[in-house]
């Protein structure tokens, strides 16, 4: 499960997150929605530990800052970032070594193989296309067997044969119990994937939903109808 | 610590091997280790030739590092500069559950081999040129790389991961250091102009009891001269005082509690090093790390132009939105360096009896050998937008390097001004200097195009750039030497004429032969 309790987060005078709460269970898929600047981002940050904050994040009730909580917590960033001089094969070797993750060099292939990188496994990082290395933070996110995934954007910038295959990735986290957050605005990528959406709008968190509660209405329905805008 | 040994080993391995399969960037690299160890012998030279190569002189060059070395490190990592991390280092090692102080330790590896490479240095030429004892410069380089590290390390560790300092005081802290090193260097210029440099001289001012009694640092170097020079009360006072406060050093920063909050400043730094390689990569302006973001002015108005005319004013528009227009610190640069040779060679322009071919001489050196900031133009080649205005590639190529003409005879005008009115030359000679500036610059721009024609991405900027500096002095050359044999067989009032006529046909050719770039985006890779 993943907890964020009045999480705060200025940068000098702008107040970007503003006393956050909110808290996906165990094995659900959480999305945070929201318009440009209204805090999303900063709070990805914030859980994968790169700012500074006031609040508290639990993962799996510990807190966030520890290495017992990062040991099971993978992350995809918005813009991914190679090291230059790393094959794709090395970056998950890292993770494997920096995780000591438990998987092997047959799902690491497998893993590699779904996200169609089988042939690129001895490129640098410096020579792989956005979509590519993007892909690569999928899988070393994956590769760590995590028990909290944070998806920020992730569907930028990958191929329609990958998306469908990320679609299927986090439904398949879900059922081994895998807490999901994934921050977007692609209301139509996430549709089919959220048990409990989070709607931001000005550094605060406006409104929930969740699928049980809601049935089958449109995901782009319920959002608009919380920010309302939509109409045309 | 087991991943970050794997992450630097491989990035090393393909890092060899990548420069390895690039014969060019490898051959360049052995040529600047030979330049290195050329250096390194003439500084060995000027060292004996100044009656330096003493023991004593050994010391004062290490004090004057050590104190350059830690007061510039303490400004680095107490502003969270002094460590280079990259953007990956945000993606992959701050999530990782690796301890935030391990992390920071492990990535100052660089700063490490730095200090025991320059401590190895001072090995070799306390055995070579200063004639030491060789047990004394083992002594040395064992306190300086343990020692001086652990120090190093401990610093570090202590201005990233305090968050109970607060940010003012060390910044007040980092500006007062900025300004005392400023006026360590000016008396330093001060002192050694007026008294000369000499071992008596830089043993009189670094042999002063005061300085070793400054702490750590003065202690330091109170290590050192206990070392190579023997024990006195004072330096062995300050040495055992060095070893107790990187003792105490060592053990705050290992109980220090660290849970990464220097990551935000790190993750920071690693997206503003990116930017400031690429900008240099490109051949753009840097002038730091983390450059604040510009401000531009609010223009009204609205200018008439269609086809490639229209990149001219848009560039001309952007320029007026700038807050010194076309102005910029190489401006200010340019002219500090033309008051500064107007000045310095005053009596030397006007023995020869020809200021205006001095003058000339310096124009051509700094046009031919110094390959300048990306202008605009070279954005605009990066940009698909040029290529599909509908006009003729010529006319993109002119009107996209027409502001960089402009620049150029502003620039060139601010250059020679001083120099003519210091070493009285005719103003129409003044005049066609600046234009011969003007038109060398937009050959250098041109024969810039057409090497990037030529050679495209595959050999890097620095063999772009040799074989642009090749092709423009072999054509300017012959320009010049025609220019020469007219002015010593008849008459010198014709070697500017001579040079600017020849220089405009050229460069126009050449710019003819550029205007290719211009018609597709695709180069060769």
């Amino acid at each position: 499960m993943l907890e964020i309790q009045e999480l705060s987060k200025s940068y000098g005078k702008h107040l970007a997150v503003d006393r956050v709460s909110f808290f996906v269970p165990d094995g659900q898929v959480g999305i945070l929605l929201g318009p440009n600047g209204a805090g999303k981002s900063t709070i990805i940050k914030s859980i994968a530990g790169l700012l500074r904050y006031q609040g508290r994040i639990g993962i799996q009730g510990i807190s966030s800052r520890t290495l017992e909580a990062k040991k099971i917590f993978g992350y995809v960033p918005e813009i991914p970032a190679m090291f230059d001089a790393l094959t794709v094969q090395e970056h998950i070797d890292y993770i494997r070594k920096a995780y000591g993750s438990s998987i092997t060099d047959e799902e690491a292939h497998a893993l590699l193989e779904r996200f169609e990188l089988e042939d690129k496994r001895e490129k640098l990082g410096n020579e792989l296309s956005k979509g590519m290395m993007q892909k690569v933070s999928i899988c070393c996110a994956l590769a760590i067997k995590p028990k909290v995934m944070l998806l920020d954007e992730p569907m930028v910038g990958l191929d329609p044969q990958a998306i469908k295959e990320l679609k299927k990735v986090v439904l398949e986290l879900r059922d081994q119990g895998v807490t999901v957050l994934i921050s977007t605005h692609m209301l139509e990528m996430v549709e089919e994937l959220w048990d409990v959406m989070f709607v931001m709008e000005k550094s605060h968190i406006i409104g929930s939903y969740r699928k049980a509660d809601v049935g089958e209405k449109d995901l782009d329905d319920l959002f608009f109808e919380m920010t309302g805008g939509g109409e045309s | 610590m087991k991943a970050l040994v794997y992450l630097t080993w491989r990035s090393f391995v393909n890092n060899v091997k990548r420069a390895v399969k690039k014969p060019v960037s490898l051959i360049l690299m052995i040529f600047l280790g030979v330049y290195m160890v050329y250096v390194a012998f003439l500084m060995g030279r000027l060292a004996m030739e100044l009656r330096f190569d003493s023991v004593q002189g050994l010391v004062i060059l290490i004090s004057i590092w050590t104190i350059y070395v830690f007061l510039t490190n303490f400004i680095g990592y107490s502003s969270r500069k002094g460590v280079i991390f990259r953007p990956g280092h945000a993606h992959f090692v701050f999530p990782a559950p690796i301890g935030p102080k391990l992390i920071l330790v492990y990535s100052a590896w660089m700063n490490y081999i730095m200090s025991v490479v320059v401590n190895l240095l001072f090995v070799l030429a306390g055995l070579t040129v200063f004639g030491v004892e060789p047990w004394r410069m083992v002594l040395f380089f064992a306190v300086g790389s343990v020692l001086e590290l652990l120090l190093e390390g401990s610093l570090m560790v202590f201005l990233y991961t305090n968050e109970s300092l607060p940010r003012g005081v060390l910044k007040g802290l980092c500006n007062a250091i900025k300004v005392f090193l400023a006026a360590v260097s000016l008396f330093f210029v001060w002192y050694f102009y007026q008294n000369g440099f000499t071992l008596e001289t830089a043993s009189a001012f670094f042999d002063w009891p005061g300085l070793q009694m400054v702490p750590v640092v003065g202690w330091n170097i109170a290590a050192y001269r206990l070392i190579l020079l023997g024990a006195d009360k004072l330096n062995v006072a300050c040495s055992i005082f060095y070893v107790l406060t990187v003792a105490g050093m060592f053990f705050a920063a290992w109980r220090m509690k660290c849970e990464g909050e220097y990551f935000e400043d790190a993750a920071k730094f690693a997206d503003d090093y990116a930017e400031m390689r690429r900008k240099k990569n490109s051949g753009e302006m840097v002038t730091g790390i983390g450059e604040k973001k510009k401000k531009f002015r609010r223009i009204s108005g609205d200018y008439q132009a269609s086809g490639a005319k229209a990149v001219f004013y848009r560039q001309l528009l952007e320029y007026k939105k700038e807050r010194y227009f076309i102005f910029s610190k190489m401006t200010l640069l340019g002219l500090a360096v033309s008051l500064i040779l107007a000045f310095a060679l005053r009596e030397n322009a006007a023995e020869t009896g020809v200021p205006q071919m001095f003058m000339l001489g310096i124009l051509a050196y700094m046009t031919l050998v110094f390959s300048g900031v990306a202008g605009k133009w070279e954005s605009e080649l990066k940009s698909p937008y040029l290529f599909l205005i509908p006009d003729t590639p010529f006319r993109k190529l002119w009107y996209a390097t027409l502001m960089e003409h402009v620049k150029a005879l502003v620039d060139g005008l601010l250059f020679c001004l001083p120099m003519g009115v210091m070493w009285k030359i005719p103003p129409i000679l003044v005049v066609q200097a600046v234009l011969i500036y003007m038109v060398l610059q937009a050959n250098k721009m041109y024969t810039k195009v057409v090497v990037q024609c030529i050679v495209g991405d595959f050999l890097g900027k620095t063999v772009q750039e040799l074989l642009r500096l090749f092709i423009q002095m072999f054509l300017i050359g012959i320009g010049i030497a025609a220019a020469a044999a007219v002015g010593m067989l008849i008459d010198l009032n014709w070697v500017f004429p001579i040079i600017l006529i020849y220089s405009m046909i050229v460069t126009m050719l050449i710019g003819a032969l550029a205007s290719i770039r211009f018609d597709s985006m695709e180069q060769i890779d």
